[in-house]
């Protein structure tokens, strides 16, 4: 019963907030972390007490039904620290745009999806939840009302929702051909008896649902709205949204590949190959884009959808190694890359410059900033003691052991081009920052550093970026996987 | 406990330093210089004992760290190498205010760091301080904020992006072959590995990059640029101590995994001749003070190189003892070239701080009354070009024995190691040729036009830059004594037969005679007549002879993200999709519609031709007939019916029942 408490809370309570009438901005930003404090130890306590609960029965197979896991926890973990960051940093952004409330309410209802996805416990639920968190913060990305927006927006939503719908698809047959528990297995729920002689068919539905639930994910052919959507929205959005909301659809993957179909049925297998194939071109694709792109949040966008398909590279590896890698990166990524958007929100803010070239000396006004780009840099580009290092040899490793001749030794490789690009298109960004030379923008150093609200959820941020690389392997066997 | 001080001590103090520093700047100054001094203590406190550290539960598999050998001689020379720049950075930075807080701060975390590569016990953690390196003393190269020193900065940082990487890949190769990086572990592993060329091949990455910040061959681009635009206490660590850390993993690394892998030696041997020789004909055609150090620094680590080399073939050749003759002069010249690195780069220090130039031409015959100054560099001069008695006399005698005995052992490679000596004693030479024009530009050449300015005063520091400066200049002396030397190889190695080495026997004096030979040589008849025109030092160095601006920035800047651009940009904009997804949608649009009017076109077809209506004979072709009446009437009528969706659904209702009942008549019966 506490974990659907902890779905329809902030969902509720968000909407409560931002429709109630209030004498000014400043009493109902009280309100609102009032109730991301209180999501936040509904979720902690659901966390450690929550029992399983079946909400709803379509027919004696076919349940929406919530339970926790390890992988959940974690997922459960990051979406709070995020969302938490995040609705501070934007008591402060959001003063800049209009309507402030309308953003606040979608952002909670998304909240509440995104706690479903996490707590969802078999594939149905994940699928409900899933579709449930698209629209929810399609109109984050919509907030602006420009005619760019509508259209970001739009496709967003087309694109996600056709995805997840290939999703479904795969997940109807794969439910045809399974025991009649559906709850998540760790070895999968597939039905040997049911499944014999029909493998080709399902592997062609399974990789369809890759793709499909891919798509959140920014998985090449289906990445065109990420690149689109998350520089339109307002900086706590696309922080959201490339921090934690693209996760959905990786642990949409990770619920279908490992705990519906079992990994072991999918090894080796073509769906192996073209997923991976698809994952390493999307990992070259995504940062060559970037380091082409001279706008910051576009830049972050293809960062995300290059730094998403290292996690995707390393799930189809399909060892437990793998998915240890990729759950360490989802917990590097999400930090450094909700930091680096909420750092691009703050030159938005304070100087209006979106302009990656205009942005030589920011490290002389703004220190504090530039200093959380960098740590947030080092940690993408995987330098140790940061996050982003120990998810990078974890899944090189799994990669190497895990494969054979070309599939063992093209997965780090391409990691490591990106990984050079990655630093090409985010260092220059710091150095040109501190050490300006000659022809720092003038704008630039006017500037200020903004304020503590913005400051510290981005300082937050970093730690946890550190504490994921230092501790990733403990936090990971703290939560049970 | 005492490790633990020794690595994470001055990461902690950085902090403070900071803190003091932003309000007292005098006071962090001699707080900086009580941490080093209490360093080195600390450090001189290892000799004692082993220690060991192991920090589990961080990181990938903890953190390994402890001293042993080569390990605690290298913390001491780390130490020494602070304490000494940083009694000296007083005086340095006495009329500079910027940015020095974060220039104190950087230095004590790269201490910490560079202390915890001297003593990590396994290669994991020696990766994790070696990227810590890079990166802070990146600080160090950038610090003067000039154009000049941000172009370096960023060769400097891409170099170490990309060479971090490469180890990467090395390592994680490694790990898959052996199982384990642990230096102890390593060479049991290494003879069991299943994969030689495997392995061959990790080793080469991990070559490729420590050898990326120790300024090998082909990625030491960075190095002849870096150093000399950093502050001169700067560049002496960088030279003298951070080169030595990309040295220590690739001898550790060789040591440990590839000591019996021939063809990895001759790899080492080949990239470390051209560095050698490559090295010292840049610095001989240098007209810049520490532009001359820094390819100096290069050409000494091809030095070591070779040395690394010939330990791996002999080990592979099966010659412990040369083998063990190679190793230690490997160790003993690091030691040597950090020292005298060090010396050296002070002694610039104190030019830049009294004349703000480096140009040969325009420091000419200023050490001309400077006793102290003058003995201190020629203390270094001495010990670099292998003059008997002085340190690097000792070591590169080893490294030349070493040679000598390859020769000997290494049958099928004997001719190549023949030139190789050659090479070496030539490079030796041109290291004499390079600091003799040094020297005798800056303390006996005469200044055409401001020799009497230069002589007005013969004080060029105080007396704490004096005593790093002097004191440093007396290892020279020290190390120079063969006794020292032979008890520091033992140390080190463990290998006690070194203790028969004489340095001074005729057939080792003869090596050092023709290098030096070689070097007057090449001074009296190249330097002089060449390289001197006119009364002036002019640059003869081939104009476009750079790899960097010739290959590597063209390549990187321009090919790479112009081909891998377009390439991106195919999938990226969709630019494959996007046609396919029209032509899909095309032809989806096409058997959508065709589907669409099926059954419309099929009943035009009819009445086309089966059921075409037949004209009642007989009858005016104007009036309308009766049955034709009937069917217009009925048309009519029912129209409303059928123009309607569910008597459509009805309908296809129907057929798919007659089609289902006339499929299961066929099947019962």
């Amino acid at each position: 019963m506490l974990l659907i408490i902890t779905c329809l809370f902030p969902a509720a309570a968000g909407i409560l907030a931002s429709a109630l009438p209030a004498s000014d901005d400043r009493s109902r930003n009280r309100r609102y972390a009032a109730v991301m404090l209180l999501t936040d130890l509904l979720a902690l306590a659901a966390m450690r007490l929550a029992a399983p609960v079946t909400v709803l029965r379509f027919t004696e197979n076919a349940t929406v039904y919530f339970a926790l896991d390890g992988i959940g926890r974690l997922f459960l973990l990051a979406v709070l620290i995020l969302y938490t960051c995040v609705v501070f940093y934007a008591f402060e952004y959001m003063k800049m745009e209009e309507r402030p409330e309308v953003f606040f309410g979608f952002l909670f209802l998304s909240l509440g999806a995104m706690i479903g996805v996490c707590g969802s416990g078999n594939m149905l639920t994940v699928y409900c939840c899933f579709e449930f968190a698209t629209l929810s913060s399609m109109p984050l990305v919509l907030h602006e009302m420009s005619r760019e927006a509508v259209a970001a927006a739009m496709k967003y939503l087309y694109y996600s929702v056709a995805g997840a719908l290939m999703g479904l698809l795969g997940v109807f047959f794969v439910y045809y051909y399974s025991v009649a528990d559906k709850t998540f297995r760790p070895e999968g729920i597939l039905d040997p008896v049911r499944t014999a002689g029909h493998e080709k068919l399902l592997l062609v539905m399974i990789l369809l649902a890759i793709f499909g639930f891919g798509t959140k994910a920014g998985m090449y052919p289906m990445h065109g709205w990420l690149p689109a959507a998350h520089p339109i929205a307002p900086a706590p959005a696309s922080s959201l949204l490339s921090g934690i909301i693209v996760k959905a659809g990786i642990l949409a993957v990770i619920r279908m590949v490992y705990y519906t179909v079992g990994a072991d049925f999918v090894r080796g297998t073509f769906v192996q190959y073209i997923w991976m194939s698809a994952a390493m071109l999307t990992v070259f694709m995504g940062s060559t884009m970037a380091f082409l792109e001279k706008n910051l949040k576009k830049r972050l966008a293809y960062s995300s959808v290059s730094q998403l398909s290292y996690i995707m590279t390393a799930l189809s590896v399909l060892t437990p190694q793998g998915l240890q890698g990729g759950l360490l990166h989802v917990m590097a990524h999400f930090c450094a890359k909700g930091c680096l958007f909420l750092t691009a929100g703050v030159f938005i803010y304070k100087m209006g410059i979106r302009d990656v070239r205009q942005l030589k000396g920011i490290g002389k006004s703004m220190p504090r900033t530039t200093w959380c780009i960098m740590l947030s840099a080092l940690s993408l580009v995987g330098i140790p003691p940061m996050g982003g290092f120990l998810s990078k040899w974890v899944i090189a490793m799994a990669a190497v052991e895990g494969g054979s001749g070309f599939w063992a030794f093209m997965p780090p490789a391409v990691l490591l081009i990106s990984a050079l690009l990655t630093a090409g298109y985010l260092f220059p960004l710091v150095i040109d920052g501190f050490f300006p030379g000659e022809d720092a923008n003038p704008i630039v150093l006017q500037s200020s550093e903004p304020s503590g609200l913005m400051v510290v959820p981005m300082a937050v941020l970093c730690a946890v970026s550190l504490a994921a690389g230092l501790f990733g392997l403990q936090i990971l066997g703290a939560l049970g996987i | 406990m005492l490790i633990a001080a020794i690595v994470f001590g001055p990461f902690l103090m950085a902090f403070v330093s900071y803190g003091i520093g932003r309000r007292q700047e005098n006071a962090r100054d001699i707080f900086v210089i009580l941490v080093t001094f209490l360093e080195l203590l600390l450090s001189l406190l290892l000799v004692r004992g082993e220690h060991s550290l192991q920090i589990t539960g961080i990181l990938n598999g903890g953190l390994w760290l402890q001293n042993q050998g080569l390990h605690t001689v290298y913390s001491l020379v780390t130490s020494l190498m602070w304490a000494g720049t940083t009694l000296f950075a007083r005086e340095y930075f006495a009329h500079e205010r910027e940015g020095l807080n974060r220039y104190w701060f950087f230095v004590l975390v790269t201490l910490g760091a560079t202390q915890g590569v001297m003593l990590s016990s396994d290669l994991m953690t020696a990766f994790v301080f070696f990227e810590i390196v890079s990166f802070t003393s990146f600080t160090w190269v950038i610090h003067e904020e000039t154009a000049e020193a941000i172009k370096a900065a960023y060769t400097y940082l891409f170099i170490a992006v990309i060479g971090g990487l490469v180890l990467f890949m090395g390592l994680a190769l490694l790990q898959h072959c052996l199982g384990t990086l642990d230096f102890e572990d390593l060479a049991a592993a290494a003879a069991r590995a299943e994969d030689p060329v495997l392995v061959r091949t990790a080793g080469v990455c991990i070559l490729f990059g420590f050898g990326a910040k120790a300024g090998m061959f082909p990625v030491h681009v960075w190095l002849p640029k870096a150093h000399p635009v950093a502050p001169s206490p700067g560049s002496a660590l960088l030279s003298g101590v951070l080169t030595k850390v990309g040295v220590y993993g690739i001898l550790m690394t060789s040591l440990q995994a590839l000591a019996g892998d021939a063809m990895f030696g001759r790899i080492v041997l080949i990239l470390g001749t051209i560095t050698m020789a490559l090295g010292a004909l840049m610095a001989l055609f240098s007209v810049n003070l520490k532009r001359t150090l820094a390819c100096s620094s290069m050409s000494q680590i091809g030095f070591i190189l070779v040395g690394i080399a010939m330990y791996v073939l002999l080990t592979a050749a099966g010659d412990a003892e040369g083998a063990g003759v190679a190793y230690s002069g490997t160790v003993l010249h690091m030691v040597n070239h950090s020292l005298i690195k060090l010396t050296l780069f002070m002694c610039a220090g104190v030019v830049v701080m009294n004349l703000g130039a480096l140009t040969l031409d325009d420091i000419r015959g200023w050490g001309r009354n400077k006793p102290f100054l003058k003995a201190a560099f020629a203390l270094g001069a001495l010990g670099i070009s292998g003059v008997p008695f002085f340190n690097g006399y000792i070591s590169k005698t080893m490294l030349h024995e070493g040679i000598v005995a390859g020769r000997e052992y290494c049958g099928d490679i004997s001719g190549m190691l023949g030139v190789i000596e050659w090479i070496f004693l030539f490079s030796g030479g041109l290291t004499f040729a390079y600091m003799l024009k040094l020297f005798i530009c800056i303390f006996i050449e005469k200044h055409p036009e401001k020799q009497a300015e230069f002589d007005k005063d013969s004080r060029c520091m105080n007396t704490a830059s004096a005593i790093a400066v002097c004191g440093s200049s007396l290892f020279m002396v020290l190390l120079g004594q063969p006794a020292v030397m032979n008890r520091l190889a033992a140390y080190v190695t463990g290998f006690h037969e070194i203790l028969e080495f004489r340095p001074f026997i005729l057939i080792n004096l003869k090596g050092g005679a023709i290098s030096l030979l070689i070097g007057a040589c090449v001074y009296l008849l190249f330097v002089r007549k060449v390289l001197i025109r006119r009364g002036h030092y002019v640059n003869r160095w081939f104009r476009h002879f750079d790899l960097e601006d010739s290959v590597y920035r063209p390549l990187l800047l321009k090919v790479f993200p112009f081909v891998f651009g377009n390439l991106a940009a195919i999938p990226g904009e969709n630019k494959i999709l996007v046609p396919d997804a029209q032509v899909v949608f095309l032809l989806a649009a096409t058997i959508g519609r065709t589907l669409c009017v099926s059954l419309d076109a099929l009943v035009v077809l009819l009445r086309k031709t089966l059921l075409r209506e037949t004209r009642v004979r007989g009858h005016q072709p104007l009036k309308a007939g009766r049955l034709f009446t009937l069917r217009f009437e009925t048309a009519r009528a029912i129209d409303p019916i059928v123009m309607n969706f569910s008597f459509a659904l009805l309908m296809t209702c129907l057929g798919i029942l007659m089609v289902l009942g006339v499929i299961m008549f066929f099947i019962l019966v």
